[in-house]
């Protein structure tokens, strides 16, 4: 593959006295899907906040597009082409789903020089997007507080994939999901990848990450115990890298 | 339901207390002689101006999820100093200008920036700081009061140069212009909150500062402006109430700030943050004013004012629970 997306190189992350991350080095190339595993507290979370602005590595570097990269706010990784979606979700329930689409990104219309919100304009995109991935909303209008946690998580996940950019991070993105709505979202992601956008997913659910990721990174105790291509690897091999039975194919970023 | 009912009851939910300022108003008019006169009801806006005026900044800053409590001292400091440069008696020092009409911005600019920089001082140790904006509000209610009296002496200026009193004297269809700028004041601000990213932006931080954050809006920066915006905004009701009282005392307004709540909460504004208009907050305001011109009407002591207010006040967040319980049905 040519020259990767993402690079992490050596990144840590001490908490005080605890060291959360303590050296991981990966990397993901563009249209990849890496599924990013680790038992609770290994540190995923706390590596996709680095990578997404949200929190500061203590040291190590990373390389976005060969160059050098550190997000100090999400508002720059964002402008670097890095979509989020957090576990918690990241939507203001006192505004509707219109206004939570295009959080931040509003599409204004100048009046007398002054930015007006054009209302008209984001519903029909939100309308299209909504429709081309299968998503059903009652009201577009309806503050997002009255839909259920199924309908929220498909607007984040609508959001990432109509929004792309370059590299998306998913921090377990299905954990409100039905089943159906699941196979939608992977479908997503691959649908996603296949735009050549890099992907990483954090999850807990094994089948998922066999399902969708082309490579399983995992993580133990804040350093990488196991980077492997998915159809060289089982899950049974992958059980054992999380609960650090073996360190098979552990290795370098590359 | 059918669309269109669940279109009207929405429709009456979220102007509930336009309503409400209807219903109250016709049944002062039948009920109360003299009260249905247009005379009436231009005092009832003339009468509100100030409180109207103060409670949209303090509504900024509450639907943006935080809180101000030092607007009505950061009024009456404006309107001292205000007082004190162009007054001619009293402690006023009687500055004038020329040609004449040139007080009239110089002392408007000078209200909005001492009230502008109190409320930047207030926003940076809120955000910066990270500092509840209760306590460091609570602390600028004080100390703000703390220097008008400092600064007076606890003495008054009176005699406002003609020049800006003009504004509280010279009307425009039976209002003076004192009430219509109270009025521009809450067309500019409502159209600003519901059709600009930044009012979006500002009810969006309120709701979920965090997922704000995440989507890349600058948190901090709008936040900050809140808090200008709302002390600028103080500063505008202290002018305001300079040329109604034709002057200042050290004790100017007090007590403002707690009608002020009371209009923004009637007026269906959250104190969680996050919700609530500035119509409704303007409704709010006139519904309070049109309650005590009922009490001087009837020749009520005015000291049931205080009562009715702080029933009102309860009714409206009961209101607003039972608000809450309709619109879980409608959706």
């Amino acid at each position: 593959m040519s020259e990767p997306l993402l690079v992490l190189d050596n990144v840590t992350k001490n908490y005080g006295a605890i060291e959360a991350l303590k050296g991981i080095s990966f990397s993901i190339s563009r249209g990849e899907v890496v599924a990013l595993l680790g038992d609770n507290g290994a540190g995923k979370s706390t590596l996709v906040k680095i990578i997404a602005g949200g929190l500061e590595p203590t040291s190590g570097r990373m390389l976005f597009e060969g160059k050098e990269f550190l997000a100090k706010s999400p508002a720059e990784a964002k402008a670097a082409g890095i979509e989020t979606v957090y576990q918690d979700l990241s939507l203001c329930t006192n505004v509707d789903v219109v206004a939570n689409f295009f959080m931040g990104r509003e599409i204004t219309r100048k009046v007398l020089g002054i930015p007006v919100l054009d209302e008209r304009a984001m519903e029909t995109v939100v309308e299209k997007a909504l429709a081309s991935a299968g998503t059903r909303i009652p009201s577009l209008r309806a503050n997002v507080e009255h839909l259920s946690g199924g309908q929220r998580q498909a607007i984040e996940l609508n959001r990432f994939v109509h929004w792309g950019g370059k590299l998306v991070l998913l921090d377990e993105p299905f954990a409100a999901l039905g089943v159906e709505q699941t196979r939608r979202g992977l479908d997503m992601i691959r649908q996603v990848a296949n735009q050549g956008i890099g992907v990483v997913i954090i999850t807990h659910i094994m089948q998922q990450a066999f399902q969708v990721a082309d490579r399983i990174v995992v993580i133990r105790q804040g350093v990488v115990a196991g980077d492997v291509a998915r159809n060289k690897t089982s899950p049974d091999a992958v059980i054992n890298m999380i609960t650090g039975e073996t360190l098979a194919g552990a290795g370098p970023a590359g | 339901m059918d669309p269109r009912t669940r279109h009207a009851l929405e429709f009456v939910l979220d102007n509930l207390v336009w309503f409400m300022l209807l219903f109250v108003l016709v049944v002062f008019s039948i009920f109360i002689p003299n009260y249905f006169q247009l005379g009436i009801f231009a005092n009832i806006i003339e009468a509100s101006s100030v409180l109207g005026v103060m409670s949209i900044g303090l509504a900024l800053v509450i639907i943006a999820g935080h809180m101000d409590l030092s607007v009505e001292s950061v009024a009456a400091l404006s309107a001292m100093a205000v007082g004190i440069l162009f007054c001619s008696s009293g402690i006023g020092l009687g500055v004038q200008l020329h040609p004449q009409w040139l007080m009239v911005p110089v002392s408007l600019a000078l209200a909005l920036a001492v009230g502008g920089l109190i409320g930047a001082f207030n926003g940076y140790l809120v955000v910066k700081v990270k500092m509840s904006a209760f306590i460091i509000t609570l602390a600028s209610y004080i100390w703000v009061r703390g220097l008008v009296l400092v600064i007076s002496g606890g003495r008054s200026a009176q005699d406002l140069a003609p020049a800006i009193r003009w504004f509280g004297i010279q009307r425009l269809a039976g209002l003076p212009l004192t009430a219509w700028i109270a009025v521009a004041c809450f067309v500019v601000f409502s159209l600003i909150m519901a059709k600009t990213p930044f009012g979006r932006h500002l009810v969006m931080i309120g709701g979920n500062e965090t997922a704000t954050f995440r989507a890349g809006i600058r948190v901090n920066r709008n936040l900050i402006i809140a808090f200008v915006l709302a002390g600028a905004i103080a500063g505008l009701a202290g002018w305001l109430l300079a040329i109604r009282t034709s002057g200042a005392t050290a004790n100017l307004g007090v007590g403002l700030l707690f009608n002020a709540f009371a209009a923004v909460v009637i007026g269906g504004v959250s104190l969680k943050g996050g919700v609530g208009t500035l119509p409704g907050v303007y409704a709010g305001v006139l519904l309070l004013s049109a309650i005590n011109t009922a009490i001087n009407l009837m020749g009520l002591p005015a000291n049931f004012t205080q009562v009715i207010h702080g029933l009102l006040v309860l009714a409206a967040v009961l209101l607003d629970a039972f608000k809450q319980t309709i619109r879980q049905r409608l959706a």
